[in-house]
């Protein structure tokens, strides 16, 4: 059955877009600025960039304005205004190593080198309604940047390196906890936005399919697998989140341009070594990555998660085994929120020719049901005719 | 490449870099800026090597603005993030200045020194906030 064409209701359409706009405004509160949004907003921000995978700070603030803060609409926004724009060229492999952290945490181990910052994080206090911030002050916005002030005067640091740290997992390498392994998969990675995914997938494709899925739905198939539909067992082995410097090749010179920074969180997640592991030679905990634009921990860390199920579930050939969170093609074709929301969303649109279908269908099958309870014998030689 | 010169320009406020540029041109006697493309907004693919297997995978897109000229014949390339026209101009013109010899060459020198110790400070101030949070957690 095809799809049909409807046509009509144009200013029905208008007036609609218009109540939305007066949904929006009609209780005549100050319109939100987009530098609001954008700094105060820090997480929808994020949110909608990692899911439109457009890093654009101004851009992400004002489709959450436009979509009424509606993070899957705000994405769906983002990502339909990069399809405009042209790609001018990609960038030099960026590494987390080169974050300059305002936040590094690790579950692992209690002293890394370096040592654990919490940065900005509400992850030690009890969620509670702050209602002093329902009637915020000029006054207020002061003292918190005049105690700020206070803070690094009192923390000052000279270092130059101030904020670059070694990796965790480089240590656990030294010490033998995780295996050195080397992607084969080459320079030239994987790009979902230009080759359709067919499976199995590098994990080039995996890793950009989840740095770009719903957060929500990342944090469903991950927590699945740890709480009981599958077998992970993850620890954040580092967590880092801050400014992440990037270049590109010089069009001339070839050498490498600043061009600016980013601000992204990114993860390790080191899990159990694995018994069912029978053909490695030497026990290891497994890894899994997470990155995200933004400020997004869950998300990272819900990728990273993930990406160590599925890389498993792949080595030990147990993918769809171990949980519907290790099945690749499962987890990857069903994650990006906008597919997801794109889809589910037409069906509010005209269907009438395709039900008009069904409902004949259905008539057919009432007349078929009521002349069988009309005339029993017929039923029973129609169903033995049909045997033969 | 963050301590390079175009690490301290790209990261530096975009009027202090705007107003460098304008300055070190009038520094050059008749410049000559032919426009070739730009300044456009564009993307650049974000690649990223992860830490895991050293995979290198595409993060998604990141919004610049791009500007390629030519000042007196020598070709500029000015790149930076965000839609910021005048920014990334202003990059162009000091990327071909600097291969130009002239007098301009010192003073925008100086001018990156100054930029580099004052983006030092801004991040060693970043980074004062976030040590102040910095833990030791015992374990019982």
């Amino acid at each position: 059955m095809g799809y049909i064409a409807a046509r009509g209701g144009t200013q029905a359409i208008l007036n609609a877009e218009l109540l939305v706009e007066y949904m929006r405004l009609h209780a005549a509160s100050d319109p939100i600025g987009i530098d609001q949004i954008r700094d105060q907003m820090r997480a929808a921000v994020g949110r909608a960039m990692n899911e439109g995978a457009l890093y654009a700070p101004n851009l992400a603030a004002l489709a959450l304005k436009q979509s009424e803060g509606d993070s899957i609409d705000a994405s769906f926004l983002l990502r339909a205004y990069r399809s405009t724009l042209q790609r001018v060229m990609p960038t030099i492999p960026a590494r987390g190593v080169d974050i300059r952290c305002q936040r590094r945490i690790s579950a692992s181990f209690k002293d890394i080198p370096g040592g654990q910052m919490l940065g900005p994080s509400t992850d030690y206090q009890i969620r509670m309604l702050n209602t002093l911030l329902m009637h915020e002050s000029t006054a207020d916005v002061q003292r918190i940047l005049k105690e700020y002030d206070a803070l690094i005067a009192q923390h000052a640091d000279t270092d130059e390196r101030a904020g670059y740290f070694p990796k965790v997992v480089d240590y656990m390498r030294a010490e033998q906890m995780v295996p050195f392994v080397r992607d084969d998969e080459g320079a030239e990675p994987f790009d979902i936005t230009r080759t359709a995914l067919t499976f199995p997938c590098s994990r080039s494709a995996r890793l950009q399919s989840l740095a770009q899925a719903d957060t929500g739905c990342l944090l469903t198939y991950a927590y699945s697998s740890v709480r009981g539909y599958g077998d992970a067992h993850p620890t954040l082995a580092e967590l880092r989140f801050g400014a992440l410097a990037i270049a590109v090749t010089h069009p001339l010179t070839g050498e490498p341009v600043c061009i600016g920074e980013i601000v992204v969180t990114e993860c390790e997640i080191v899990s159990k070594a694995h018994s069912v592991a029978h053909n490695q030679e030497r026990p290891y905990f497994q890894l899994g990555y997470g990155f995200t634009f933004g400020h997004s921990e869950v998300k990272a860390m819900s990728m990273g998660i993930l990406d160590s199920v599925l890389s498993q579930a792949k080595r030990n050939g147990l993918s769809g085994e171990s949980g519907p969170a290790a099945n690749e093609e499962f987890v990857l074709l069903h994650s990006d929120g906008i597919e997801a929301s794109g889809f589910t969303a037409h069906y509010k649109l005209p269907h009438y020719v395709t039900f008009e279908a069904d409902l004949k269908v259905l008539e057919r099958a009432v007349d078929h049901v009521e002349s069988d309870a009309l005339n029993p014998h017929a039923a029973h030689a129609t169903t033995a005719k049909e045997r033969l | 490449m963050r301590d390079s010169v175009t690490g301290i320009l790209s990261r530096s406020p975009s009027t202090t870099v705007c107003a460098l540029a304008a300055h070190a041109l009038t520094m050059i006697s008749d410049p000559s800026v032919v426009v070739l493309s730009g300044p456009k907004v564009a993307m650049v693919q974000l690649r990223i090597q992860e830490s895991v297997a050293d995979t290198v995978f595409n993060g998604g897109e990141v919004l610049v603005t791009e500007t390629r000229l030519e000042l007196n014949g020598v070709f500029g390339f000015g790149m930076v993030i965000g839609d910021q026209p005048e920014y990334a101009t202003a990059l162009a013109v000091l990327d071909a200045l600097g291969r130009i010899d002239g007098p301009h060459r010192a003073y925008m020198t100086d001018a990156v020194a100054d930029l580099a110790r004052a983006l030092t400070t801004k991040h060693q101030s970043e980074f004062a906030a976030s040590n102040s949070t910095k833990v030791a957690f015992d374990t019982f």
